[in-house]
C-alpha cells in the first residue's frame, strides 16, 4: 500500500531519483570528521526554529509582559525550562558551531575558485546569526536586555552619516520601550529566519554545485558516496552535539536577570560572551577614538572576511604554503585578537551587584512580605483581593510600588474597608525599598540565601538603620563607603567597635553613635553578618 | 500517460553488511534525536491545554432575591492564570429555584455549538440566538439543534447565601 503509493509520488515528482542524486554524491576520499560541522549547523538551526516557535506561543513582545511570559515558560510551563535552555544555549552552540565551520573552510582555502559566493553566502550567514543572537537577547527585558540594547543603539549612533538615522531605526521610537521590543521581536521572527534560510539555501546550492573542496591531500582511491559512509560520522557529531545541548538545558536553568529596571545606577552591563569581544574592546579606546572600537576594528574584520577570496587567488591551497601566509597570519591575528579580547572580558568582572548575591535590603524585604506580621498577606493570598505575592508582577514603576507598599489601601481600589478611613501607613520607605528588592530577586528566579536569625536581625536593623548611608550589593545610600566586601577588610570585632561609636575608631566621623540606639544583639547580628562578607 | 521511471534502489548497489548496519545507525540517530525534540517541545506546547482550572465554590447571591419561576441570570467572575497574565472569566449562570426549596443553577452554555444562551422572561424559556435552540425552564430541550439539555452546575444553599460550584 506505502509502497504502491510512493511509487505514485515518485511517477509524478521523480523524488527518488533526486535523493539519489543527493545522496549518492561522491566525495574525495580521506574527507573526514572536520567536515561534518555543516551538518551540525543545520541540526543547531532546527533546533533552534523549533524551539523559537514553541516559545513564540508563550512569549508577549511588550515591556509589560515580555519579562513575566519569560518567567511563566521558566517556572510554569512544563517542560518550558528546557524549551528556553535548549534555545538560549543552543544560540551559543550555534555561534561556535559557524565559527569553527568558518575556521575550518579558512584552512582548507574552500573560498578559492570557483567558491568565492560559497564563502560569501556563509559569511552573511554567520553576521545573521549573530543577528539573531543580538536581537534575541532583548526579549527578554530583563537588565541585561535592556542595557545591552542601549549600548547596541548607542553604537550604532556613532556611525558615519548615517547614524542618528541607525539609532533611530533601531529604537522606533523617541526612547528605548516598546516600540524597540516590537521591532526587534519581528525582526528576529520574521525577517532573520526568512534572511537566514535565503543564505543557507544558496550556501548549500552552491556546495552541491562546486562539490566540497576536500582534504588538502586527498587519499588515493576511488571516491566515496556521501551516503551512508560520511552521514554516519555527520550523524556521530550531531548525536554528541545534541546530546550535550539536552543535558545543558536540562540541567543548567537560562539566565534571567532582574527585570528590567531603567532607573538603576548599580547595575553594570555586560553583553553575552559572543559580544565580549567587541565590548572589551571599546574599553581601549575611550572618547574620539571610540569609533576605531566600534566601527574601523570590526568593519576591517569582517572586510577582510569578505575580501579574502578576492585577494587570496593563487590556486595553492595548504595554509603554511608562501602564496597564502600571509592571509593565514591575517586569520591568526583576527582569531588571537577575538579570543583574547574575549578571554580579557571574561577575567575582567566589574564591581557591582553581583547575580546571585541577595546582600541584605531583600532579605529584610522578604521578611517584612512575607514573615509572620506581613501586612501583605492581608491581600496577597490565594483567593484574596490581590494576586499571592509570588504571582504578583513588577509591572508599575518604582514610584507606584512603594506608594502601594507604605499605604497599600489608598492605592488599590476596593480594598478599603469602612474601618480604613484615614490611610494606614505600612511599612516605611526603606521597608517598601526592601520589599522591592526581594520582589526583582524572587521572580528573577534567585534563590534567597540560608536565613539564620542573625542574617534576619541583621537585615531588618539594617533596612531601617544602615541603609540610609551604606550600600550593599548594589543597594543602599552612598554617603558611607560600600560594605559589599567589608569582611575583606575588616574582622567582626572593628565593626562591632565601628557601629558601636565610630568616632573611637577614626577620629572624627560623620557616622552616628549607635551603642545606645541598638540593642547588643542587633548590634552583634551586623557585625556577624559583615564580617562573613568577603 | 505517465512515464514510470526505472526504480533505483539502493540494492541495485551490491549488497553489502556494512552498509546495511550504517544505515540502520544512521535512522536510528535521527529517530531518537527526532521522537526527543518532539518529545520536549510538544510537551511544552501541549501541556498547559490539557491543564484544567482547580474547581471553585463562588458565591452566587441570596435566596431571598429568586422568585419561583422565575430564572435569574448571574454573572459569576472566576480568576485564573492565564499565561503571563491573569484573567477573569465572567460565567453567566441561570438560578432556578426548585420545589422542594432547593437551587438549581444552570450553565447558560448552549449544548449545541456553545453560544451564550439567554432567559425569554415573557415566553418563559431559555432561547440560544445562534441556530434557534430553545430550552424550558428546566434546561431540557424544547426545540432547535441542542443535542442535550444544559449542563448543570453544583449547588449549595449555605444560610441563605447560594454557592455554585464552577
Ligand atoms: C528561527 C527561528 C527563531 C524563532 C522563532 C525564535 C524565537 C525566539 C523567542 C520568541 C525568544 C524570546 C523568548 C525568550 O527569551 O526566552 C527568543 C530569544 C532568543 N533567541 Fe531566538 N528564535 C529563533 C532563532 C534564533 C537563532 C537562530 C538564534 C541564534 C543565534 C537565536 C537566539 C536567541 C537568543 C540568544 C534569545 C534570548 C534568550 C534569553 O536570554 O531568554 N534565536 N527567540
Ligand atoms: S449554538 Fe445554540 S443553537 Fe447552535
Amino acid at each position: 500500500m506505502l509502497a504502491r503509493f510512493l511509487d505514485w509520488c515518485d511517477a509524478r515528482t521523480g523524488y527518488r531519483a533526486a535523493l539519489h542524486h543527493l545522496l549518492d554524491e561522491r566525495l574525495p576520499g580521506g574527507t573526514g570528521w572536520a567536515f561534518t560541522l555543516g551538518s551540525v549547523i543545520l541540526l543547531l538551526l532546527g533546533v533552534q526554529f523549533l524551539s523559537g516557535f514553541v516559545l513564540a506561543m508563550y512569549y508577549v513582545p511588550s515591556p509589560l509582559l515580555a519579562y513575566d511570559s519569560v518567567r511563566y515558560v521558566m517556572r510554569d510551563l512544563p517542560m518550558g525550562s528546557v524549551v528556553r535552555g535548549l534555545h538560549v544555549w543552543g544560540a551559543s552552540f550555534l555561534v561556535v558551531a559557524a565559527v569553527a565551520h568558518m575556521l575550518r573552510a579558512f584552512l582548507h582555502g574552500a573560498y578559492k575558485a570557483p567558491r568565492e559566493l560559497t564563502w560569501l553566502s556563509g559569511l552573511a550567514a554567520l553576521l545573521v546569526i549573530l543577528g539573531f543572537a543580538l536581537s534575541g537577547y532583548l526579549l527578554p527585558w530583563d537588565q541585561k536586555a535592556y542595557w545591552a540594547t542601549t549600548v547596541t543603539i548607542n553604537v550604532a549612533r556613532g556611525a558615519p552619516l548615517v547614524g542618528e538615522w541607525l539609532a533611530s531605526g533601531l529604537r522606533g521610537g523617541p526612547e528605548l520601550g516598546a516600540l524597540t521590543l516590537g521591532r526587534w521581536y519581528a525582526a528576529h521572527v520574521f525577517l532573520l529566519p526568512a534572511v537566514l534560510l535565503a543564505f543557507a539555501v544558496a550556501h548549500l546550492f552552491l556546495m552541491r554545485r562546486h562539490g566540497i573542496s576536500g582534504p588538502l591531500r586527498p587519499k588515493p582511491g576511488p571516491a566515496t558516496p556521501f551516503f551512508p559512509w560520511h552521514v554516519m560520522k555527520d550523524t556521530v557529531v550531531m548525536a554528541v552535539v545534541f546530546a550535550s545541548l539536552l543535558t545543558l538545558a536540562y540541567f543548567v536553568r537560562a539566565p534571567l536577570d532582574e527585570m528590567a529596571n531603567p532607573a538603576d545606577a548599580s547595575y553594570v552591563p555586560r553583553p553575552e560572551w559572543y559580544f565580549l569581544s567587541l565590548f572589551q574592546l571599546l574599553k581601549y579606546f575611550p572618547g574620539p577614538a571610540e569609533p576605531v572600537a566600534t566601527q574601523l576594528i570590526p568593519g576591517l574584520a569582517v572586510g577582510f572576511l569578505a575580501l579574502l577570496p578576492f585577494l587570496d587567488r593563487h590556486p595553492e591551497r595548504r595554509p603554511w604554503a608562501r602564496a597564502r601566509l600571509p592571509y593565514s597570519v591575517g586569520m591568526a591575528v583576527l582569531a588571537a585578537g577575538v579570543a583574547g579580547l574575549t578571554g580579557l572580558g571574561l577575567r575582567d568582572r566589574p564591581e557591582g551587584k553581583a547575580a546571585n548575591d541577595w546582600g541584605l535590603l531583600p532579605v529584610a524585604g522578604l521578611e517584612l512580605a512575607t514573615g509572620e506580621n506581613s501586612v501583605c498577606a492581608r491581600c496577597h493570598v490565594a483567593g484574596g483581593p490581590a494576586a499571592p505575592m509570588e504571582r504578583t508582577s513588577l509591572r508599575r514603576d518604582e514610584e507606584w510600588l512603594l506608594n502601594h507598599m507604605t499605604d497599600p489601601v489608598a492605592i488599590a481600589p476596593g480594598v478599603r474597608t469602612a474601618e480604613d478611613r484615614a490611610p494606614r501607613s505600612a511599612m516605611g520607605r526603606f521597608g517598601a525599598q526592601a520589599v522591592v528588592a526581594y520582589l526583582r530577586r524572587r521572580h528573577a528566579g534567585i534563590e534567597p540565601p540560608p536565613l539564620e536569625p542573625g542574617v534576619r536581625l541583621a537585615a531588618m536593623t539594617y533596612a531601617s538603620t544602615c541603609v540610609v548611608c551604606h550600600r550593599v550589593s548594589g543597594e543602599g545610600g552612598t554617603l558611607g563607603p560600600d560594605l559589599t566586601a567589608v569582611g575583606q577588610r575588616r574582622d567582626a570585632a572593628e565593626i562591632q567597635a565601628i557601629i558601636e561609636d565610630a568616632s573611637l575608631v577614626y577620629g572624627e566621623s560623620s557616622m552616628p553613635r549607635f551603642k545606645d540606639k541598638l540593642t547588643g544583639a542587633q548590634i552583634e547580628a551586623l557585625a556577624g553578618y559583615f564580617a562573613g562578607r568577603k | 500517460m505517465i512515464e514510470q521511471p526505472a526504480r533505483i534502489s539502493p540494492s541495485s548497489l551490491p549488497e553489502n553488511p556494512r552498509r546495511t548496519f550504517l544505515v540502520r545507525v544512521i535512522q536510528g540517530v535521527h529517530t531518537t534525536i527526532g521522537a526527543t525534540l518532539a518529545f520536549v517541545l510538544g510537551g511544552a506546547a501541549l501541556a498547559p491545554g490539557l491543564t484544567r482550572r482547580e474547581r471553585l465554590w463562588l458565591s452566587a447571591g441570596d435566596l431571598s432575591a429568586l422568585r419561583d419561576g422565575e430564572p435569574r441570570a448571574v454573572t459569576l467572575r472566576v480568576a485564573r492564570q492565564d499565561g503571563a497574565t491573569e484573567a477573569v472569566d465572567r460565567r453567566v449562570v441561570f438560578l432556578v429555584r426548585s420545589g422542594d426549596g432547593g437551587v438549581r443553577a444552570l450553565d447558560s452554555t448552549c449544548t449545541h455549538l456553545g453560544c451564550r444562551t439567554r432567559v425569554n422572561a415573557d415566553a418563559l424559556q431559555i432561547e440560544c440566538p445562534c441556530h434557534g435552540g430553545v430550552y424550558d425552564l428546566e434546561g431540557r430541550v424544547v426545540a432547535g439543534p441542542p443535542p442535550r439539555p444544559l449542563d448543570e452546575l453544583p449547588t449549595r444553599v449555605e444560610g441563605t447565601r447560594i454557592l455554585v460550584q464552577v
